[in-house]
């Protein structure tokens, strides 16, 4: 044992995240899973000098996964599958695929997810899991405590990227699974899922770090576009990544929206992703910049309009890893545990099982071997 | 032309090397240098002599930590590519170069390439231009050189046969031993134990005046005035002791047990730390002498008493080595049980965890009475410890206490304490007491087990988190290679079938249950197999929900696979009950049902073939 060798581990993670602080006390007690305003977001080109110049980078298309969609769904055959399992081999070790093998997966994506309805209908058994933003190690934490897929089918409501430090790794991972298991995974659109946001919160300078240049960024998010907003699972429950629109009472019409584009800064697409519920009734601003806050008597009229039991909606950081809101009109489920590294918080997944019985299932971060053990404890000196 | 092109073709590796090497980006040039051997490889040893080398001397000194760190290292399995041991010193060079350097990480690099070459020199090469490499180091001006000086020794040492140059060699070392720079003697410190390791392999080498100079170099560091140097000299001591008993010479015994008292009781912790860690070894070197192992019984127990808790943690491992070297049962009963007794109660987590790492091989020094009177109560105690890794600990080591006293006394704690941890909150903790219960299955064997254990090895299969259902069923298997198929069948299958059917209406529960009949099929005997666990997959076949389908085809493969070994009495079960099913259930409506059935049935085809 050298003792010589003792260095606090701690320091560099904390400088990157202090900005994050500032953003989580912005959003106060509402604990604001998203932490960032959209009025805020930078659109300029943050890559100044370099050949993307004449490119805008908030506009699709420019990958060119989707120049060549097929006309019907993507057809699995013995040696699409063994691609497909080589690749998510790897990628669950948490080893990236190349540029070429990204753009060959995004292609077979845009096949299945182009398909898909705004309103995806799903069975039950299912089990629906909130956030995860790049915190890979976590995501395999969860498979732990919920199963693997595809034994286990699995809901997730958007924000895959941003934040975390494993970003490329999730999202790869989880639209692999998803070409593969088109029937037993579905996976929706959240706000994060954007050219504008992952431009500021990480996702972009994590693709350009790990592959060189922008591409697999260009790549994912033309991607994005193709993602279903919403699901129905068995008719009865609402799943969606924010929340209600005031442009929209009835699930129809979510199903007459033209999703595939970027999300956009304002209207019903924009709202689904962005808003939150709140303890105040009727619509109110939301503090994000984007999207409404909605009382419980939204959510009840919502409800009872299209027959459902509950709205499952992500977006929003809860200690819990879940929440009850609008006495049980609405449930949030988080599921990027200490989050940020940071926030001290557990996460959470929701099994549905085929009689409609819920359970909630929490958990903790990831142990990783040689990695320090995070404590939940807030320290002395910060109370 | 040809000629020319040939030529051209011989230069490119090289031009595209120092294109490379001087690239822009410094994870090209690191590249680059990964690729060195290719590069070698395609020159020829001449070339490589003549041209590459020289270019990397100037590389060596004009580029990045990074570069320079890979390059130390290419440069340690280089004697091949420059023609072999004959041309070998001319890498002594660029490594001496980057031997120098401030970075630890090129310096350790170049020292093991150092030590690498070596290895391959010639007694001729080793007087020519190794030692003076060594003597140039160690006399530079500045520190860098001489702590990778320190390294270096160890590949001269015993190849010097003429007593006088060794002398020299040594006297050298004293004076990095005596160095300014704290680096330098620490270095020089955690290099001596490997100098006398290999004096000791040689026993009859080394010169009284050789010891003059260890002995010297021993004091300087014993009383060194940095904490990071002085904790060093346990290991040296240790080697020293080792070196004179390997000599059958325990003239100097008396002084170095002083000097082992002094490191126990230093005022400085990390000495005091270093002693308790190697506390073992360190009094095993006495063993010959009771009356030297006696005087360690007090600053042995002043560890175990120690302000600081890495100390304590550090001793409470070493307990039962020391033990066994006092031959004394009633001491151990007198002196180290009230120890034990006080560090089982240690305020620090971590001293009682490392405490139930090695206690219970206590019990081998004691009769069953004495064990029973004194060591129980303790383990008792610890198997109820809010801490569970102090159970787990205990429960992972009771074979040996098992041995000396038996199960039943045991029981009593142990079950509850097993019990207390298969229902922790924390599921990592579940898991941890899951995979010991194989463990202790062996060692208590299937009475105790049966009794106390298979409900609570079932239930396991019923908890919310899947890793611990899967840890459950691989247990329920490993159970059943230990006590057998008819066990398995009384205790858990027909267990299993007869489960509340109301539960069975959770998809995760038929899941599970699939999961576990599935498994225990390899380890059952056929007749479990087709008689009830056939049954039960079969009707899964028809399960609304697909994941159960798809399962249930493979399950159907693993079956096939076992009963075709008795082809005579299961071949119609075969053909007219599993194939059909199978082939039903590769025309299902879902993809994936379709997927995994066509994989076992061609797989079963495959078998039956």
């Amino acid at each position: 044992m050298d003792m010589d060798l003792d260095v606090p581990m701690h320091d560099a993670i904390e400088e990157q995240l202090s900005p994050t602080i500032d953003e989580d006390k912005n959003g106060g007690e509402r604990d604001d899973a998203g932490g960032n305003q959209l009025t805020t977001i930078n659109t300029t080109n943050p890559n100044g000098d370099d050949e993307d110049d004449d490119v805008d980078l908030n506009v699709g298309g420019g990958s060119g996964i989707a120049d060549h969609k097929s006309a019907k769904p993507l057809e699995l055959n013995s040696s699409n599958i063994n691609q497909l399992d080589q690749w998510i081999e790897y990628l669950s070790k948490c080893q990236i695929l190349s540029e070429d093998d990204v753009a060959k997966l995004c292609k077979m994506a845009v096949d299945v997810l182009q398909f898909e309805e705004n309103v995806k209908p799903i069975n039950v058994p299912v089990t629906i899991c909130g956030d995860v933003h790049g915190q890979f190690h976590d995501l395999i934490e969860l498979f732990k405590i919920g199963g693997p897929c595809p034994d286990t089918n699995y809901l997730f409501m958007g924000d895959y990227v941003d934040r975390g430090y494993y970003s490329v790794e999730t999202v790869s991972y989880l639209v692999a699974m998803k070409v593969r298991y088109p029937h037993r995974i579905t996976i929706l659109r959240g706000n994060h899922e954007s050219r504008q946001i992952t431009q500021v919160y990480g996702f972009y300078d994590e693709c350009l770090r790990k592959y060189g240049s922008a591409a697999v960024w260009k790549m994912f998010t033309d991607l994005f576009d193709y993602f279903p907003i919403t699901a129905l699972v068995d008719n009865k429950i609402f799943c969606l990544h924010g929340g209600l629109s005031p442009m929209i009472e009835t699930v129809d019409q979510v199903r007459e929206l033209n999703r595939i584009q970027e999300v956009p800064h304002e209207g019903p697409m924009c709202d689904l992703l962005w808003s939150d519920p709140d303890d105040r009734g009727g619509w109110g601003i939301s503090p994000r910049g984007a999207g409404f806050t909605f009382g419980q008597d939204i959510s009840e009229q919502f409800n009872h309009t299209n027959d459902l039991s509950l709205i499952a909606r992500a977006h929003q950081l809860v200690m819990e890893g879940y929440a009850w809101s609008h006495q049980q009109n609405v449930v949030t489920i988080f599921s990027a545990p200490n989050y940020c590294y940071r926030c001290g918080n557990q996460a959470a997944i929701m099994e549905v099982d085929e009689n409609h019985s819920r359970q909630f299932l929490q958990y903790d971060p990831s142990v990783r071997p040689g990695e320090p053990a995070v404590s939940r404890k807030t320290p002395d000196y910060f109370l | 032309m040809a000629a020319e092109n040939a030529k051209s073709k011989d230069l490119y590796p090289l031009a595209l090397l120092m294109d490379e090497l001087k690239h822009d980006d410094i994870a090209n040039r690191v590249e680059a240098m990964k690729k060195l051997d290719t590069i070698a490889i395609a020159l020829g040893s001449q070339r490589t002599r003549e041209e590459l080398i020289p270019f990397l001397v100037e590389v060596a000194q004009d580029d990045e930590d990074e570069v320079f760190a890979v390059l130390a290292e290419e440069l340690g399995k280089f004697v091949p590519y420059v023609g072999g041991p004959e041309y070998a010193t001319i890498l002594l060079p660029p490594l001496e170069i980057l031997a120098s350097t401030e970075e630890t990480l090129v310096r350790d690099k170049a020292v093991d390439s150092l030590n690498a070459v070596a290895q391959e020199l010639s007694q001729d090469q080793l007087f020519h231009d190794f030692i003076p490499l060594i003597e140039h180091l160690a006399t530079a001006d500045w520190f860098s050189s001489k702590v990778s000086s320190c390294g270096l020794f160890k590949s001269v040492i015993v190849r010097v046969k003429d007593d006088s140059l060794r002398k020299d060699l040594l006297a050298l070392y004293l004076q990095l031993v005596e160095d300014d720079t704290p680096m330098v003697r620490r270095t020089a410190a955690k290099n001596l134990p490997v100098i006398i390791d290999l004096l000791t392999q040689n026993p009859g080498l080394s010169t009284n005046e050789d010891w003059d100079y260890i002995s010297n170099m021993f004091q300087k560091i014993i009383n060194d005035t940095q904490d990071s140097v002085k904790f060093l000299t346990v290991s040296c001591l240790i080697s020293i002791l080792k070196f004179f008993n390997t000599k059958g010479d325990h003239s100097h015994t008396r002084d170095l047990l002083d000097s082992a008292t002094k490191l126990i009781g230093d005022e400085a912790w990390r000495v005091r730390y270093m002693a308790a860690e190697k506390f073992d070894d360190l009094a095993s070197q006495f063993a010959q002498n009771d009356e030297y192992i006696a005087e360690l019984i007090q600053p042995f127990l002043n560890l175990c008493e120690d302000n600081e808790s890495d100390v304590r943690k550090a001793v409470a491992k070493q307990i039962p080595g020391f033990a066994k070297l006092l031959k004394d049962p009633s001491i151990v009963l007198s002196k180290v049980v009230p120890a034990v007794q006080s560090l089982s109660m240690d305020e620090s987590e971590g001293v009682r965890a490392s405490l139930a790492l090695t206690v219970t091989n206590l019990v081998t020094l004691m009769s069953k009475e004495e064990a029973i009177d004194h060591m129980l109560p303790i383990l008792l105690n610890m198997l109820k410890d809010e801490f569970p890794d102090v159970r787990l600990n205990i429960i992972a080591n009771l074979k040996v206490v098992n041995d000396v006293i038996g199960v039943d006394l045991l029981s009593e704690s142990l079950l509850p304490a097993i019990t207390e941890l298969a229902k922790d909150v924390n599921w990592r903790v579940r898991m941890a007491i899951i995979e010991y219960i194989p463990i202790l299955a062996e060692q208590l064997g299937v009475q105790f087990f049966d009794q106390q254990l298979s409900d609570l090895c079932l239930s396991w299969l019923w908890d919310t988190v899947f890793s611990i259902r899967e840890a459950a069923v691989a247990n329920l298997k490993k159970l059943t290679e230990i006590f057998g198929s008819d066990w398995c069948r009384d205790e858990i299958i027909l267990k299993l079938l007869k489960f509340d059917s109301q539960l069975l209406e959770n998809f995760v529960y038929r899941f599970t249950l699939l999961s576990a009949l599935t498994a225990l099929v390899p380890v059952v005997s056929m007749e479990v197999v087709s008689d009830q666990i056939l049954p039960f997959v079969s009707h899964l076949a028809d399960d609304a929900v697909p994941n159960i389908r798809f399962n249930v085809s493979k399950s159907l493969a693993a079956i096939v696979e076992k009963l075709r070994k008795d082809k005579p009495t299961y071949d119609e079960t075969i053909k007219k009950s599993i194939m059909p099913l199978l082939d039903r259930l590769v025309k299902d409506d879902d993809f994936d049902v379709q997927y995994f059935s066509k994989i076992s049935l061609e797989e079963c085809k495959k078998l039956l073939e």
